[in-house]
């Protein structure tokens, strides 16, 4: 009996004991990282996989600057055009055929969504810099991390800047009818009605690839808001403060993630027409200022010809955690070490993002906090809050 | 509300009628539904906007000769790709335009796949106040323009030699050869016209939904909707159609719900094939035997 005891708890001990678990070191060879950068490089919503080119050329200039603990990271594109189907073929792609040691990158949070079970059944790493909708990484999973801040966090900065702004009290949303925009307006409607007891006076719906927004637009004139919050992608966002102006609408319009405001104010091309405008902001700095300007040349370095958005800057954070977790778990990296590296921050600083990066075994996702940017006199502003630049 | 969303449905519905013509223009040629015709228009707006940034020509000379690059390329198109099935089924044709549509765009996703660019404006924006309503010059100058070539394509088909001949070449090829017509070059001669409406509806199309390779796929549902509902193969039909659809849209959208837009066109066929195949002005095929 006690020999059988004696047995039991060794084989017990043995599988415990870290070195002893099985290591998964799919990806890596002696000199390179294999990563899968999954994003819209094609497609209407191309705009956004600027945020994957940010990565790579981040990436780029680690290689460029001796690597990783030996190695260097091989970046593999995977194109999905913002597809739903086409995200879950990218990532069945890179964990059986291209077996890369971890996924990361992804904009457009429906396309996630999709690929969400197959990660999760793989168990690969999978760490989203751009795709913002809460349910990704919470609750957390093992193998997924969301470094970027959240529709949920986006959601109820949206509401606290929208009621940041004196006497607001007539709130119309329009929105896209998706799973991305539904990330944003729950918690943005909840935080309205819980902490500011206002309830939106209209929903309306925009769709994607929607080229006239006059209904909506007439909808929200006869409603006489005090706000708009527009939960739209960039090419409708353009199209619908186009269509506002054209009807004399002039109230405050607040995006959220979705639309880079000075790239949406090209499309426009009538600087009346985002006078109002402001969408939020989770940078140190504006694209032309002094915070983002090493981070700009270094994307220029490898993709001279890049026209630089915010997107060009929203996942290199993310990237700057993914380096640092690989760099933390040594030379004799593996899967289960990367995992057990990103749940060890805490306060981290990105050099890029405004808000610091704490993950947790309980929190998959940071940062949490957000800025609004909005013109003042043709420039690029970023506002804590309604009047009160940082 | 009801007045300015209909002006303003007239204005939408004005660039599914140049769709819907255009795509009838083909179709009473070649009897081929053209589903790569989205693309086409695309391919006209980027060749505008080439000539114009690249170039650094003026707007009214890109335009020129934009169309005739298009009518071109239309025309290499039925011969190269088109032609080599007729006498196939109708099903392949309508795959291979969809495959040439599929190709422009891919094609354009190479080159300018990452963005989305504000196409330069033509006409002023500020607006038209009549009264409370408000009327773009885009929407007056597409609307113009629909109304021109809807009389230009009413004239060549009723009322010339031409016309009879295309006609004849619709209602049978066969019967058209032996009467020593050139049914291929009819037919490339058409496919180069739709291909050439094709630049003229992107050019004005592109300053309303901004240019990117997708651009016109939602302009081609709405387009085919429009020729479901003014019957196929009629010209007028097709302007009425799409002027319709674009009323319906909005009116739809103002006073029921926004979420119902998007599904109008959709409504449209289901409806219309249901209730009156031939849509509002088409006639059903009478075969003599």
């Amino acid at each position: 009996m006690l020999r059988r005891i004696f047995v039991v708890a060794a084989t017990v001990a043995l599988l415990l004991a870290p070195e002893v678990v099985a290591q998964d070191r799919t990806g890596l060879t002696d000199d390179t990282i294999k990563i899968g950068v999954p994003g819209p490089f094609t497609g209407d919503n191309a705009s956004f996989s600027k945020a994957q080119i940010g990565i790579i050329a981040y990436y780029n200039w680690v290689n460029d600057n001796g690597g990783i603990n030996g190695r260097k990271i091989e970046a593999i594109r995977g194109d999905y055009a913002c597809n739903e189907a086409r995200g879950v073929a990218v990532a069945k792609r890179f964990i059986h055929q291209d077996k890369v040691f971890l996924m990361h990158g992804n904009s457009c949070s429906g396309v996630a969504l999709a690929m969400k079970p197959t990660v999760v059944e793989a168990g690969i790493p999978w760490v989203i810099g751009h795709a913002v909708n809460q349910k990704l990484a919470t609750p957390p999973e093992k193998n997924i991390f969301q470094v970027v801040v959240s529709s949920h966090a986006a959601g109820v900065a949206m509401a606290k800047f929208a009621m940041s702004r004196p006497d607001t009290k007539n709130i119309v949303i329009v929105e896209h009818t998706n799973e991305w925009a539904r990330g944003y307006r729950d918690p943005a409607v909840e935080t309205l009605k819980e902490r500011y007891k206002v309830e939106p006076s209209k929903m309306l719906v925009m769709e994607r690839g929607a080229n006239d927004a006059t209904a909506q637009v007439l909808q929200i004139k006869a409603a006489k808001p005090d706000l708009v919050m527009a939960i739209l992608y960039e090419p409708e966002m353009a199209i619908f403060l186009r269509d506002a102006q054209k009807y004399g609408v002039n109230v405050p319009v607040l995006t959220g993630y979705g639309a880079d405001i000075e790239n949406t104010a090209k499309r426009v091309g009538e600087p009346a027409a985002v006078k109002n405008f402001y969408a939020l902001h989770m940078f140190k700095g504006t694209i032309d200022g002094d915070a983002l300007k090493p981070w700009a040349d270094m994307i220029k370095k490898s993709f001279p010809e890049e026209q630089l958005t915010q997107f060009s800057f929203a996942s290199i954070g993310s990237a700057v955690v993914v380096v640092e977790a690989l760099k933390r778990a040594g030379r004799d990296l593996s899967r289960e070490k990367f995992l057990a590296e990103m749940e060890k921050f805490r306060d981290f600083d990105t050099g890029v993002l405004a808000g610091k990066i704490t993950l947790t075994p309980e929190s998959h996702a940071s940062p949490d906090d957000s800025a609004a940017a909005g013109f003042v006199d043709n420039k690029v502003v970023i506002f804590e809050a309604w009047n009160k630049p940082f | 509300m009801l007045e300015q969303l209909i002006v303003s449905g007239l204005g939408q519905g004005a660039i599914y009628a140049l769709v819907a013509l255009s795509m009838t223009v083909v179709y009473r040629a070649t009897t081929i539904v053209n589903f790569g015709h989205g693309d086409f228009v695309m391919a006209g707006a980027f060749t505008v906007y080439v000539f114009v940034v690249y170039v650094g020509l003026p707007y009214a000379a890109a335009a020129v000769l934009a169309v005739p690059i298009l009518f071109a390329f239309g025309a290499g198109a039925e011969r190269g790709l088109i032609r080599p099935m007729l006498g196939g089924p109708h099903l392949a044709m309508a795959m291979m335009a969809i495959a040439i549509g599929y190709g422009l765009r891919g094609a354009a996703r190479v080159l300018w796949g990452r963005e989305i660019f504000p196409f330069p404006r033509v006409f002023p924006s500020t607006p038209l106040l009549l009264g409370d309503l408000v009327v773009t010059g885009d929407a007056l100058v597409t609307g113009g323009v629909v109304l021109a070539l809807l009389a230009a394509f009413f004239a060549v088909f009723h009322l010339t030699a031409l016309g009879k001949r295309l006609q004849a070449v619709y209602q049978s090829p066969r019967g058209a050869s032996l009467i020593g017509l050139n049914v291929g070059a009819f037919h490339q001669g058409m496919w180069g016209v739709g291909a050439a409406l094709g630049a003229v509806a992107g050019m004005l199309v592109a300053p309303v939904t901004l240019l990117y390779p997708d651009m016109a796929v939602g302009a081609l549902i709405r387009g085919f909707a429009a020729m479901t509902l003014g019957g196929f193969g009629s010209l007028h039909g097709a302007v009425v159609g799409g002027l319709a659809l674009g009323v319906m849209e909005l009116v739809i959208g103002g006073f029921l719900s926004t979420a119902l837009i998007d599904i109008t066109p959709y409504l449209v066929i289901i409806v219309v094939l249901l209730v009156r195949p031939t849509g509002l002005f088409g006639r059903p095929a009478l075969v003599r035997v």
